[in-house]
């Protein structure tokens, strides 16, 4: 209990401090409710010391957790005289308070890269089209797994034009785009492009029944194309 | 930790149960293998009426090991049984589906074919 009093001021006044005295200040200060005791002292002395100038009651850690409520009380009682003028010097000195990880996403920029992603997925399944590939499917597979947004699933009839597909995709996102893609550089049975938030897959028509990725990415939303009026061409 | 002689389970459709590992593709002399090393093995139990049978050579990917798989941010995964993907010469999986939970750096040494049919990343 005590202890966890102390946790909280701690955190509240000295979301900047954590920085300065930590020696990994992105994951001390995200993770502030997982510390101990042990990790948070070097920073509590800290803020006893740049506050000293005005309190200058230097106590402890250990006394501080026993006596508890009231440490606290008196504590911010204090503070709250010049919090304002140590925040405002916090600022200046270390420019921003709160720390947040850099892979947290906000909303709307998550949104964003989707629509890139779907724009260029789009653009890869024209590609394809372009290049006679039949039955091209776009499927949205980011709510089902986490590790890419689009899967584009394609016929080819023969492996050298699978190797025409692989090539003019590439072609494209490395001049327009600027990706690099991983995967299959030889034509394969079943020929896979990974551009990262798109993953491209090429099948010859029995692989493409054989491994039936439609049918176990069955829940996934599927991208209506535009080209997709034209019905797949057969050889 | 597979080296020759070890026993692994098969975690994908293929009709293979379990394989025996009795080579590690890479270099020379190589000791061990760990996840996402591609293993010579042999057959040791295989279900009836499927394409593969028992004795035959082929080749697996390992996607889980009993040994600890660390990771740059300090993540340790450890797997209860040591289980391997049959592939065919040019990669592609001998299943259609691959059970259990798989590691995400399969993605990264060029399996993605295995992540993408199986149920679960980690």
């Amino acid at each position: 209990m005590a202890s966890s009093t102390g946790l909280t001021v701690a955190g509240a006044l000295l979301a900047g401090d954590f920085r300065l005295s930590s020696p990994i200040p992105r994951k001390v200060s995200s993770s502030l409710s997982c510390l101990n005791n042990q990790v948070l002292s070097p920073p509590y002395n800290c803020c006893w010391r740049l506050s000293g100038g005005k309190i200058l009651t230097p106590v402890s850690n250990s006394r501080r957790f026993a006596v508890g409520k009231e440490a606290e009380d008196g504590f911010l009682s204090n503070v709250s005289e010049d919090s304002d003028e140590m925040f405002d010097e916090l600022f200046n000195k270390y420019g921003k308070v709160v720390y947040r990880s850099d892979d947290q996403k906000s909303v709307t920029a998550e949104v964003d890269d989707d629509a890139e992603s779907l724009a260029f997925a789009v653009e890869l399944a024209k590609v394809a089209s372009e290049v006679k590939a039949g039955d091209i499917k776009v499927l949205f597979v980011k709510p089902l797994v986490y590790w890419t947004r689009f899967f584009i699933i394609a016929t080819a009839f023969s492996r050298p034009q699978i190797d025409a597909i692989g090539s003019r995709m590439r072609d494209l996102a490395e001049k327009k785009y600027g990706r690099v893609a991983n995967g299959d550089v030889k034509p394969n049975a079943w020929t896979l492009v990974d551009f990262g938030d798109v993953v491209v897959h090429i099948f010859l028509p029995p692989q493409r029944t054989f491994y039936n990725l439609e049918d176990f990415y069955g829940n996934a939303m599927s991208i209506p194309l535009p080209f997709e009026d034209q019905p797949p061409r057969r050889s | 930790m597979i080296q020759p002689q070890t026993y692994l389970n098969v975690a994908d459709n293929s009709g293979a149960r379990k394989l025996m590992c009795i080579r590690i593709i890479g270099a020379s002399n190589r000791r061990y293998a760990h996840i996402g090393d591609v293993i010579v093995a042999v057959i040791k139990e295989a279900i009836p009426n499927t394409p593969l049978e028992r004795s035959e050579v082929i080749r697996a990917v390992i996607v889980r090991t009993c040994k600890e798989l660390k990771r740059n941010n300090g993540t340790i995964i450890r797997y209860d049984d040591n289980a391997a993907v049959v592939i065919d010469q040019e990669g592609n999986p001998k299943g259609t589906r691959v059970f259990g939970a798989i590691p995400r750096e399969l993605r990264q040494l060029n399996f993605t074919k295995i992540v993408s049919l199986a149920p679960e990343v980690l």
